[in-house]
Parts: C-alpha cells; structure tokens; sequence
C-alpha cells in the first residue's frame, strides 16, 4: 500500500493575545491509500486544527511551527498559495462541519457544483460538467432532477448529500469529513455513513473521519486516533483500540459512552474538564484527570511509543497489559 | 405524598399550530405537532420522549409547563386539572413546581446576569424567602450540583464558565426550589463525551436524592435507555410506542422503533449492525390524512395502513404500541 498522506511532527500553533495556544502539537501519521482514519476526540482537542492545517486553511493568527505534511510526494506545508488551490478539492476534497449551511441559498446546487468543476478543470464544457454532476447525484442517492432545486427544496439529509457530491466532483484522492453526521438524525446518519464507506471502497478513496462519536468512528474507520488537548495520544486499527484501549483517557472513553446493546453497564465518568491549550504545561496533558498518575507523570511528557505492532501510545502506564502480546516478548 | 402517586396526566393532548400566510387572514392548514398523546408519569419516575428532530418532543415537553397553550386535551398536575390555568395564584403554584431544563447552555443563561442571580431568579419570582435564606440556598444547591466552591462563582458571569458547568448552573436555577416535576429538553446534547457523562450521572443521582418527576426529552435512545424508566417513542406528533426502558431496547414492537434501534451506532467495530430498510426523510405533519403517519417510509404497510390511523394497544405489561401489524382481532 502507498502512503498518499503523512503528517510529520506536526505543529500548529495560534497566537492570542492571552499567549500561544498549542492545537496540534508534535502529530504524526501515516495514510494509506483507499484506508480511512478516524480522528476522535472532544471540542478544542485539536482534530480540526490538524485538518485546516492540511487543507492550509488557517486563520491568519494560526502558524505551521514546525513538521511537514506530505501529501502525494509533496510536502504541502512549503507550497505557495497558487499551487494549494490547485491541491484543494481536486486532490484533497472537505466536507465540513455543519455542511448543510455551506450551500449557497441564492445559487440552484445543482451550478454550485458545476461551479467547483470548471473552476478546476477549465476544458470542462458546461454539458459535461452537468452530466458528470448528474452521475454524481446517483452515486449519492439522489434524483438527479434535483439539479435545478434550490437549498431550501432539499432536507437536510439531501443537502449533506449534495455536499458529498461537491466533494467527489473533481476525483480527489482523499476526503476529510468533518463530523459529517453530527447534525443529523439517527436514520439519516446511518444511511449517510453507508452511502459513504460505499462509495470510498468503489472509488478506492481514502478518507479521514473526524468526530466526537466513537460509535460513528467505529462504524466507519479501520484505523482510530485519540487525539487530547492538542496531541494524538493513542492511535492503531479500531479493533486494538476498542478491544485493548492502552491510554487511560481511551479507557475512559470507551466506558463512558451509553451503548444500546449488551447489559446496561454502569456509566464511568472522567473526571474534571480537558485542559486550556494556552500556555501548555510540559507534562502529561492528561495527568489532573488520570487515575493512575503517577510523580513520573508531573515531570516529562511521555513519548510516543509502539506497544505493539502498529499500536502507539503516549503514556507512562499502558493499561490493558495483559491482552496484548508484547513487541518486546 | 405516597410513593406510588401519579404527578402529571396527559390525556389526548394536541397541540396545533396556524399556519397563516398573513397577521390578518384565518389559518386553513394546521401543523398537528402534538396529536393525541396521552401519558402518566409516577412520582420519581423518568419518562423519556425520544424521537427524530421534528416529531413534536420539544413541543410536547413545552405545552406540558404551560410555555405552550394546549389546543386540546386535559393535563392534571398532582391532581388539579392545570390545561387552562386563569387565576395568577395557580399560576404561580403550577410554576413554583415545575422547571425546565433547556438544550444549550450558552443560550438559556442571561449573560448580563451573576450565577447568584441566575439561580436565585425563581426564587425572586416567587417571592420565596428573605436575601440571606436565597443566598444560602443557591450556595447548596451550586455545591449540590458539583459547582465548588459555590462562594467562588457567586458573582462570576457565564461566559466565564465552561459548556458543562453551564449546564450545571442551568440544572441548578430549575432544582433549587424542589420542583415536583422537571422536563429537561436534550440538557447533555451540547456538551462534550467526558463531561456528558458527569452531567447525566448528576442528574440521576439528583432526581433519586429529590424524589423527583423528570420528563426527559432526546433524540439519543442509548440516552434515553440510561437515564429513564420508561420510553415512549414519537412520529411526527404521535405516540407510536411506549414501555419500559428496557423493553423497549430488547423487544420493539413498531417498524419504526425497530429501524431507530438499528439505527443507533454502536461502539464496537466487530459488531455488524442489520441493515435499517427505512429510506428517505421525516415530513412535517401539516393537515395529516387519516392514515399511519408512518405509511409512506414503512416496509410492511399494509392497505389497512392507508385509510385509518391506528390506536395504540397493549401488547405486553405496560407495553403499547400503535400499528395495525399487531391488532389483527381488533381490526
């Protein structure tokens, strides 16, 4: 498998008047070809610092310290402005948060998308591009007389299709889906997540989910990433990390989520809050919330291990020992 | 109060709302967001109203406090019938017992106001009390809700708080004059996995602690099957189904409990879900036709589905549901 995106000791950081804040510190990894991540985590943890850092849509108070972000061969960080918008929705494709509200109320979605096409491919004629919008509608499960309709005639569950369209319209070789679902109902939700693993698989895509739902991110990624207060602080194929969590803020989550199958388990709840990203302490970011800190865990920020194969993690004390087959054994 | 008693009754409650075109002309269609329901809850019992965004939960919820004025039907609070309440003396009554919880803690907390006068607003309301007894009070209730220490944020704004202790300051203002009965609108939507958690976890040990009746209002069935003793299940203004919590996860009745429950992610990724046959969207209920409301998306409908609406029938101990696929001697 070819690698299509690699971050590299990724750091981004925001300058405040309040002082720096540190969203994505040190991130590192690896994206095959036609696989698809999930990177989970709570508000502010950092997820999508890391993708508007890939995208380069950053805010002008937002800085890339330091690292590279590889995409296809080339490092995107150093590239200039003209040659990003050329890598933005033909190579790299985004849904955002929200998408339904990204629509233009006063344009028939139907051009908006024909918009995005020939602002891209300048040879495209407008009959092509409105076949190709139209073959894209079916892709997504939409009647491609829609076309001509404008955002108000569609229901949310219709916009947020239309949204996938736009993002498929130039072939681009990864989507970053920004908790696509979050807005949506249960039905619907299920419905989008499996129009989307369709079509990934059948255009061999690769895709990173991002949200705050593990339920979602299970369903839908074979790869997971914890990522808290600004660093991934677990990350392996979403068995390991449902099965054999390592870092206990993954055990945390697992346990804190209500589950409708199975008995009814007892809730547990971390406690306290996540940290402010201003002014980030150089210790483990988790350690107030830990129950099983230890003073080791005051002085140093743990380092970013490989627990066993393909399973890293970023603690002192990995949990769940006994479950796994040690690298080192 | 014995344990056992009925705090509020519902009996075939609508709510409809005009649908004018101007301030002047005479509505001709109606929106039915409310359509006959009827429901009891017990003294310290969690109902939870779950259903998609749309099916009227928020309005039932509302027209229960009286935010709403019902269009029809009867509520009886502790015994009182309270559908139309005239009398200011009732009304401050009805108020002093009820409270609500609502969705977004940035939005329900006035941002002008200090955390003391935010929680002790009801209490000026009522006239309950002299300053030092409010102020006592409100300091037990914020060290209740896990606010510590409560003398430390009595005169902070809320945009100095985060999103769960907003959260805690609203569940704060609606408990500390020991309502009887409290609908909590999606009070842990908003907030974070961690903190999620927490905020449920306190709510249920509240309403254990206060002898409390609680209505709690989610989208969320893993939710709902956590923080409730019974559900009931909406569509489009009507009570499709109703049991307990536990029932009602392990053995749906109704095609569309079934595809809600099939719906529902689960955190597991060996786990492979059924596939949920139900396609396409929620409507809005707008002059519905006599008919199931679910007949258009439902896979086993049936002709009998067209031309009437179905009752809902006991199909098990407190377990109702309204579809015609389970009242083949009744029809």
């Amino acid at each position: 498998m070819r690698p299509i995106l690699e971050l590299r000791n990724l750091k981004m950081y925001y300058d405040t008047q309040a002082g720096q804040v540190k969203a994505a510190d040190d991130v590192s990894f690896v994206l095959n070809e036609g696989e698809s991540i999930g990177l989970v985590g709570e508000s502010g943890c950092g997820k999508t610092s890391v993708s508007m850092s890939i995208m380069r849509l950053l805010p002008e108070n937002a800085r890339i310290i330091s690292g590279n972000i590889f995409f296809d061969g080339r490092d995107v960080v150093k590239l200039s402005n003209d040659e990003m918008n050329k890598i933005r929705w033909a190579g790299i494709a985004m849904i955002f948060q929200a998408a339904m509200n990204s629509l233009n109320p006063v344009y028939r979605v139907g051009d908006q998308i024909i918009e995005a096409i020939t602002a891209h491919e300048p040879n495209v004629t407008f009959e092509e591009a409105r076949q190709r919008v139209a073959s894209l509608y079916k892709l997504v499960g939409l009647d491609p007389e829609r076309m001509d309709n404008y955002p108000h005639e569609y229901s949310g569950g219709m916009k947020q299709r239309a949204i996938i369209a736009m993002s498929l319209a130039c072939n681009p070789k990864l989507i970053i889906a920004d908790e696509p679902t979050t807005a949506l109902d249960v039905i619907v939700q299920d419905t989008i997540l499996r129009e989307l693993e369709k079509i990934q698989r059948k255009l061999n895509m690769s895709m990173i989910y991002i949200s705050h739902d593990i339920a979602v991110i299970a369903e839908v990624a074979s790869r997971i990433a914890i990522m808290y207060a600004g660093k991934i602080v677990e990350m392996s194929d979403s068995v390991a990390i449902f099965k054999r969590p390592a870092h206990p803020y993954t055990v945390g989550l697992m346990s804190s989520f209500p589950s409708i199958r199975g008995e009814k388990k007892e809730l547990v709840t971390i406690p306290g809050e996540p940290p402010n990203l201003l002014n980030a302490p150089d210790h483990c970011r988790f350690v107030p919330r830990c129950p099983f800190a230890t003073d080791e865990c005051w002085k140093a920020v743990p380092s970013y291990t490989e627990i066993e194969s393909n399973h890293f993690v970023a603690c002192f004390h990995p949990q769940n020992l006994k479950k796994r087959v040690s690298i080192n054994a | 109060m014995p344990d056992n008693e009925v705090v509020i009754k519902v009996e075939n409650l609508n709510k409809f709302f005009p649908m004018k075109k101007s301030v002047f002309s005479r509505a001709k269609h109606f929106l039915h967001a409310v359509d006959e329901i009827n429901f009891e809850i017990r003294k310290g019992k969690v109902l939870s109203l779950v259903g998609e965004s749309g099916c009227g939960k928020t309005t039932t919820g509302k027209t229960l406090l009286k935010l709403y004025e019902p269009t029809n039907g009867k509520i009886i609070f502790l015994g009182r019938d309270v559908t139309h309440l005239l009398n200011t003396d009732d009304k401050k009554w009805f108020h002093s017992k009820t409270q609500m919880i609502f969705q977004d803690p940035f939005e329900s907390l006035n941002p002008r106001k200090t955390i003391f006068d935010i929680v002790a607003e009801p209490m000026n309301i009522q006239n309950f009390g002299t300053l030092r007894k409010r102020e006592l009070m409100v300091m037990e209730i914020l060290k209740r809700v896990g606010i510590s220490p409560p003398d430390a944020f009595l005169w902070r704004y809320p945009h100095e708080l985060s999103g769960g202790q907003r959260q805690r300051v609203a569940i704060a203002r609606a408990l500390v004059m020991k309502p009887e009965f409290v609908v909590a609108d999606e009070p842990t939507s908003m907030l974070d996995v961690s903190i999620r958690t927490q905020v449920m976890k306190l709510m249920m040990e509240l309403i254990k602690e206060m002898n409390m009746s609680f209505l709690y209002i989610t989208h969320d069935l893993a939710v709902a099957r956590y923080m409730a003793d019974e559900i009931s299940v909406m569509y489009l203004g009507r009570m499709v189904e109703h049991a307990d919590s536990e029932e009602l996860i392990n053995n749906p009745f109704h095609p569309y409990t079934k595809a809600l429950i099939s719906a529902v992610p689960v955190p597991d990724p060996e786990f492979k879900r059924k596939f949920v046959e139900i396609r396409g969207g929620i409507g809005k209920p707008i002059d519905p036709l006599p008919r199931c409301r679910f007949y258009d998306r439902c896979p086993f409908a049936m002709e009998i589905c067209s031309q009437k609406e179905p009752e809902l029938i006991e199909v098990g101990e407190n377990h109702k549901v309204a579809c015609f696929l389970y009242n083949h001697e009744r029809r």
